[in-house]
């Protein structure tokens, strides 16, 4: 499943991500956790918590990177 | 103290320090710390688009430093990335990478690509008290010992650290540094994995409870209640602007310039001048020592004060990357990725540094989109003092119908230029800062920056603006051009005249294109007439110059081409419209 079909509050291991140098340098990649705080209305960027900071990932980004959920 | 020097291309940036880092790591702090030169600094990414320069002090020497824009990686995504990407490959005598301590993997990733320029770097670990908020504590001793280099910790806000990183500065700028030794270290080599390494070894994160602050934050991302705290913000900072600077000009600034300095100045020209054509120049209708003062400071000043009072209150508590998130999904549809809302906001006070923030932007599509938008339809805060002025008073629903129009043609002129504009708007992430209480002291000064920016750049050609309708006037020369433009102005837009003046004006400064309406006792529609034909009308000089240097004058005379055309269209629309209304409310 990938980020953006991901319910808020909950949390994943980042599986895959597409390659894209900005998903890199936030710490979007594979193996890290995050914890998806918020989703926008109107196709608007997800927010996910990744260690201490908030991201948010546009929907194009979101619709690439798979995810699983944390049991 | 110089508040504003830009790179003007001769500075010897190979013999100077270079100041890098990611996007709003402090490092425009960091710059005015070092050289004393108070630059503007903002809670948000891409405060700095433009390179700054300046000199510090090191071991008795003037040391030339630039402020790079800030840059996630070297590959150049922006415009502003570019500057800084094409400065570095010119070489310079030290870097200094400014680390945030709350993200310091990422912005090791940075550091890492620094390590080719065969430039020694000192390392200033930035923002350490916000780390300790979140339970993050590094060993900078350790992180300097597996890069290689000095890391200083600073909280550049509060001058902490300062001292020792100008000392390190200064030893490597004059030290003959063999950094070839350095640059064959394992670090040049390190994948994403040992960035991570390098993090784990020096980086402790302890449990913190989440504050207060931090909760708020976190509160504004999410539509339920981000988007009604939106509109209260929204609401509250209107109210401040509109409500706060009526009062201060009704109650303060009008009885001062009205009751006191009108009558002592022009008692005073009286005595020395007999009536003619130069006393009406001083003290007349038109008078530059009456209106050259009334309009600036009693009329447009309480509203561009507390404009920039709320703008820079919103930028320095990390709110604005808030809203960003929150209308990413809406701006789309006018191509514009959430982020551009900070330049589009600061448009609201000066069409100038808006346009150079588009620099920010990460599509020519995105920058084209939103400088249009903001030439179009966007008014300056000295034009939007001088609409309250002129309606104000009169009818606050004519006020608020100005805006909303305005609004209205900003959504559909950017959902048509999304159509026509080729490229599409890139997908972007929004770091999200933490929020924080604003730095008194940066904060005021930073009022004051724009102030002063404000008067300096205001005053002149309001003056001039000023005595150039006082001569018009004097010498009958309103009535040639009234005459000319008779069609226009009387029989298009229902205005009289002596409105010509304001289109003529309206090119030197856009609150020009409103003032002189005030003094002609206009019908509550020709007030509005007035005002549609000054909001969309084309953009003051100094837009000009930017839109030209920016982009190209192709661009600039498009722009200058239908703001106008626009305006005159709008402006008798709404006067023909007006009118039948009127004609049929009457019968």
């Amino acid at each position: 499943m990938n980020l953006y079909e991901m319910k808020k509050n909950t949390r994943c291991f980042i599986e895959g991500v597409p390659n894209n140098q900005l998903l890199s340098i936030f710490g979007i990649r594979p193996g890290c956790e995050i914890c998806v705080l918020t989703r926008q209305p109107f196709h608007g960027p997800i927010v996910v918590k990744h260690k201490h900071r908030n991201i948010a990932i546009d929907k194009h980004f979101a619709l690439n990177i798979d995810v699983r959920l944390v049991n | 103290m110089d508040c504003h020097v830009e790179y003007d291309g001769k500075f010897d940036h190979k013999n100077a320090v270079l100041l890098i880092g990611n996007p709003n790591v402090g490092k425009s702090v960091i710059f005015s710390k070092l050289t004393g030169i108070h630059v503007m600094s903002s809670n948000y990414a891409g405060t700095t688009v433009q390179l700054m320069t300046g000199k510090m002090e090191a071991n008795k020497a003037k040391v030339p430093v630039v402020d790079l824009p800030g840059t996630y990686s070297l590959q150049a995504n922006s415009e502003a990335e570019m500057v800084a990407v094409n400065i570095l490959n010119q070489g310079g005598r030290v870097i200094v990478c400014v680390l945030d301590a709350t993200n310091l993997a990422r912005d090791l990733m940075l550091a890492r690509e620094l390590e080719k320029f065969q430039v020694p770097i000192v390392y200033a670990l930035n923002l350490v008290d916000v780390a300790e908020r979140k339970g993050i504590s590094i060993d900078s001793k350790e992180l300097g010992r597996l890069l290689h280099a000095p890391v200083i910790e600073t909280v550049a806000t509060k001058n902490i650290g300062i001292p020792q990183l100008k000392e390190s500065i200064a030893y490597f700028y004059h030290a003959s540094i063999d950094s070839s030794e350095r640059l064959d270290s394992s670090f040049k080599t390190l994948h994403d994995e040992s960035i991570d390494e390098i993090v784990n070894q020096v980086e402790t994160i302890s449990t913190v409870k989440q504050t207060w602050i931090d909760r708020i934050g976190e509160a504004m991302l999410r539509p339920i209640p981000g988007v009604p705290i939106a509109m209260f913000v929204l609401a509250l900072s209107l109210g401040i602007v509109v409500g706060g600077g009526k009062a201060l000009r009704s109650l303060l600034l009008l009885p001062i310039v009205n009751d006191f300095y009108v009558p002592n100045i022009t008692a005073l020209v009286e005595r020395f001048l007999s009536e003619g054509a130069l006393q009406n120049i001083l003290v007349g209708e038109f008078g530059v020592l009456v209106k050259g003062i009334e309009w600036p400071f009693a009329l447009i000043l309480p509203y561009v004060l507390l404009f920039y009072f709320v703008l820079s209150f919103l930028e320095d508590s990390g709110y604005l990357p808030r809203l960003a998130v929150l209308v990413d999904g809406l701006l789309r549809k006018v191509g514009l990725p959430g982020h551009n809302i900070v330049p589009f906001i600061m448009g609201y006070g000066c069409a100038v540094p808006a346009i150079l923030g588009t620099r920010a932007s990460t599509s020519y599509k995105e920058r084209l989109i939103l400088t249009c938008l903001i030439s179009i339809g966007v008014p300056c805060t000295a034009q939007t003092g001088a609409f309250i002025a002129l309606l104000g008073d009169q009818s606050i629903l004519a006020l608020l119908f100005i805006f909303i129009l305005s609004f209205g043609v900003i959504i559909f002129a950017g959902t048509m230029l999304n159509r026509w504009v080729p490229g599409r708007a890139e997908p972007v992430i929004i770091d999200v800062p933490s929020l924080l209480v604003p730095n008194f002291s940066s904060f005021m000064k930073k009022i004051w920056i724009r102030l002063k920016h404000f008067l300096l750049e205001a005053e002149i050609p309001m003056m001039l603006g000023i005595i150039l309708a006082a001569l018009i006037f004097e010498t009958a020369l309103i009535h040639l051009l009234g005459s000319w433009l008779e069609p226009l102005m009387v029989h298009w837009l229902g205005l009289p005249k002596e409105a010509s003046i304001t289109l003529l004006l309206g090119i030197i400064r856009r609150e020009l294109a409103v003032m002189p309406l005030l003094e002609m006792n206009l019908s509550v529609l020709q007030l509005i007439v007035g005002s549609v034909v000054a909001l969309f009308y084309l953009p003051c000089i100094s837009v000009f110059i930017v839109l030209v240097k920016e982009f190209k004058l192709k661009v600039a005379i498009y722009l200058f081409l239908a703001t106008t055309t626009l305006a005159l269209l709008f402006g008798g629309l709404i006067h023909q419209i007006g009118r039948f209304v009127l004609f049929l409310l009457e019968r």
